[in-house]
């Protein structure tokens, strides 16, 4: 406010919108989404009592500085990085599938079946199961993403309320028909003879590898194809697309389709590379997390890697602390504020702070009234317009 | 037979009730263009916050004074993101949603289990309760069903339709732009029925473990809070096709109640599906057999779920 004093012509500080914000300031509000929302559970361990730079201290020690931590890490990251790409994939064109917890309970469901009841070489059983986990994701989308296509049913509420019944069906087989009777105290079924190859004596499976080819066969898909173009005018315009004749219908129902094979499979993943058996509680509320995740990466497949891996860090934390009094509803919990943070976050890149003079109406020595009037009005619409 | 047709009716509007507050409190929230997407977690603090406070002092009014302060605050935060920060609400309503279970469940846990030491009586309306059948069930219930059945419903058609405020809040949700130019300030009119939005919810939560099934376990809400939101799209935004649909979203889940009590031989995790089937269902059929006249009028209200940002800031 300083160098207002004596000009005949004041200036403020004015927001203005802007689309362009660089890529390094929507990496560093993203990072200080989770930085801020870590502070804050901080603190509220602080308060309750705990001392959270020492758990945090261990936790993060055992996860990145142990063998065993980072292997965990990277299993909890493959189902994140499926379901962030399910996600992200649908944010492309604005459809939000929230029901990746779902998609990906049926995936392992479909993939639990066919690894049961069907016998053949592991090879072309893997292969199998792969198809089956892709087949019931898809299976588990295909009413809501119908719906929405062509009766514009609202997709959030309809895919999240088949997550409810996909783990009531789960537990239902687990518990009952399919549950493993040898051995009296598990609540899952039988285990399934087929796993995808280890590495060494490691925890780790080739299934690792299937979110970075699937990121990377989605990224080139959306940059370099006829399709991937079509999705992306979709996205940013629907009703040039329609005017243009591209089959925005169609586009919506492959998406989404597309986008519950993908969480379908990481069930698959689960089944076949680490719990080996089907149960009510293999998903680490992974569908949820799998939104953040793709939140955080803004919808780009190559920034979900990176975004997922950041969350499995955190998830990997959480587990590492509950013997100290977090929870799996706590980790939840600090997710939610990381999303919330994250999303205002997102709307600070929108925006840019400048310094714009204004032409008062008033007289020349008025100059300090008016810039006082300015700035208690905000934006005022008639003044603004003479900015411009 | 009528014995079980009033248990049914009773249960029918008791799980109602929990869904009609909540759904009447998104409606306002949405009719004034900002969708709330995180009514399940605020649901569930709600229902926590009750049962802690009556814990602490046994008077159900207590916990219901308590629930609707905590379901102030999720408001004043949801809306500060979301109407003054103008943040996604898609994702902010999400992250409100985890928020509100995780921490209900965390905090929940020495709480799980115990049954509430206080919980609402139901009110008995003379001459009405005699009616045969319908009679017990509908005017033997605790006050808040009656306010959810028969006092909000034409409350809220009556402000929204009749009053000239009601008219700003209409106009807000559907043409911002215009609004603002008539001087309504839509960022007060928003911040004010997000939070009575978030405050009904929290109603629906304490509804439940003051009434309903009068204890705590973690999810006790069981997507209530989703299905809420759902039937507000069912009833396309008007208060009384909402409430209908809450009962009737009330009778398919007693009927799971009816089916294991009879013993038809159905898995109770199938009986389970039925509320979530049902919802999805209920999304469906309007827009099957609606005529082109109906359809009109059942469209969302143009603004809802975005920001708004005055034309050329």
């Amino acid at each position: 406010m300083k160098a207002d004093q004596g000009s005949s012509q004041p200036s403020v500080w004015r927001f203005r919108r802007r689309t362009d914000a660089p890529f390094w300031l929507n990496i560093l509000i993203r990072l200080f989404a989770v930085a801020l929302a870590l502070v804050l559970v901080g603190v509220t361990l602080e308060l309750s009592g705990l001392e959270p730079i020492a758990l945090g201290k261990k936790a993060l020690l055992q996860t990145l500085a142990t063998s065993y931590g980072i292997q965990q890490t990277v299993i909890l990251a493959t189902p994140l990085i499926m379901t962030g790409l399910a996600v992200a994939l649908g944010m492309k064109m604005r459809l939000w599938n929230i029901g990746t917890d779902g998609q990906l309970y049926l995936g392992a469901f479909a993939a639990t079946a066919v690894g049961l009841f069907v016998q053949g070489p592991t090879w072309i059983m893997l292969v199998l199961m792969f198809m089956a986990g892709a087949l019931g994701g898809i299976l588990w989308i295909f009413i809501p993403a119908l719906l929405r296509a062509y009766w514009n049913v609202n997709e959030i509420i309809t895919t999240l309320l088949l997550n409810f019944v996909a783990v009531l069906l789960v537990s239902h087989f687990a518990i009952g028909p399919w549950r493993d009777t040898g051995a009296a105290i598990l609540s899952a079924t039988r285990r399934i003879p087929y796993e995808l190859p280890a590495f060494g004596d490691s925890y780790l499976h080739i299934g690792i590898f299937i979110p970075v080819i699937i990121a990377a066969l989605l990224a080139i898909m959306m940059r370099n194809t006829r399709w991937g173009y079509e999705v992306r005018v979709i996205g940013s315009n629907r009703g040039a697309a329609e005017f243009t004749g591209i089959p925005v219908l169609r586009h919506i129902l492959l998406i989404m389709l597309l986008s519950g094979a993908i969480a379908g499979i990481s069930g698959m993943i689960i089944i076949a590379g680490t719990s080996h058996r089907l149960s009510g509680t293999i998903s680490n509320s992974y569908g949820y997390m799998g939104i953040i995740v793709a939140a955080l990466a803004n919808g780009s497949p190559l920034g979900v890697l990176i975004s997922g891996v950041l969350l499995a860090i955190l998830l990997n934390a959480g587990i590492v602390l509950q013997t100290s009094g977090l929870s799996v509803s706590a980790m939840l919990a600090i997710n939610g504020v990381i999303l919330i943070f994250a999303a205002v976050g997102e709307v600070a890149t929108q925006y840019r702070l400048v310094r714009e003079q204004i032409e008062t109406r008033l007289k020349p020595d008025a100059g300090r009234l008016a810039d006082d009037q300015a700035m208690q009005a905000g934006a005022d619409a008639p003044e603004k317009e003479k900015t411009e | 037979m009528t014995n079980v047709l009033s248990g049914v009716l009773a249960a029918a509007i008791a799980s109602g009730t929990v869904i009609a507050l909540a759904a009447l409190g998104e409606l306002l929230a949405e009719r004034s263009g900002v969708q709330n997407l995180g009514l399940e977690g605020v649901m569930a603090m709600g229902a926590l916050t009750a049962i802690a406070a009556v814990r602490w002092y046994p008077d159900p009014y207590f916990g219901l004074l308590a629930a609707i302060l905590v379901g102030l605050l999720l408001g004043v935060i949801y809306a500060l993101a979301t109407v003054v920060f103008r943040a996604n609400q898609v994702l902010c309503g999400l992250g409100l949603a985890f928020f509100g279970t995780g921490l209900s469940g965390r905090l929940g846990a020495p709480l799980s289990g115990f049954p509430s030491p206080a919980t609402f009586q139901p009110v008995r309306i003379p001459l009405l309760a005699d009616i045969p059948i319908i009679g017990n069930a509908v005017f033997n219930q605790p006050l808040l069903v009656y306010g959810a059945f028969f006092v909000l419903p034409p409350l809220i058609s009556f402000v929204i339709h009749q009053t000239r405020h009601g008219m700003q809040v209409r106009a807000v949700g559907e043409n911002p732009g215009a609004a603002d130019a008539c001087g309504i300030s839509i960022m007060k009119i928003r911040l004010l029925y997000t939070c009575i939005g978030c405050i009904l919810a929290a109603i629906g939560g304490a509804y439940i473990t003051l009434a309903f099934t009068p204890s705590w376990i973690e999810g006790i809400t069981a997507g209530r809070g989703w299905i809420a939101i759902a039937l507000v799209i069912f009833g396309a935004w008007r208060p009384l096709p909402v409430v209908l649909g809450a009962l009737l979203f009330g009778a398919v889940t007693s009927l799971g109640f009816v089916a294991q009590i009879q013993g038809w031989g159905i898995p109770s995790s199938f009986l389970a599906m039925m509320p979530y089937l049902g919802t999805i269902l209920l999304m469906a059929i309007p827009i099957l057999f609606r005529s082109r006249a109906l359809r009109k009028l059942s469209t969302s209200p143009a603004a809802l779920g975005i920001p708004y940002i005055r034309e050329g800031l």
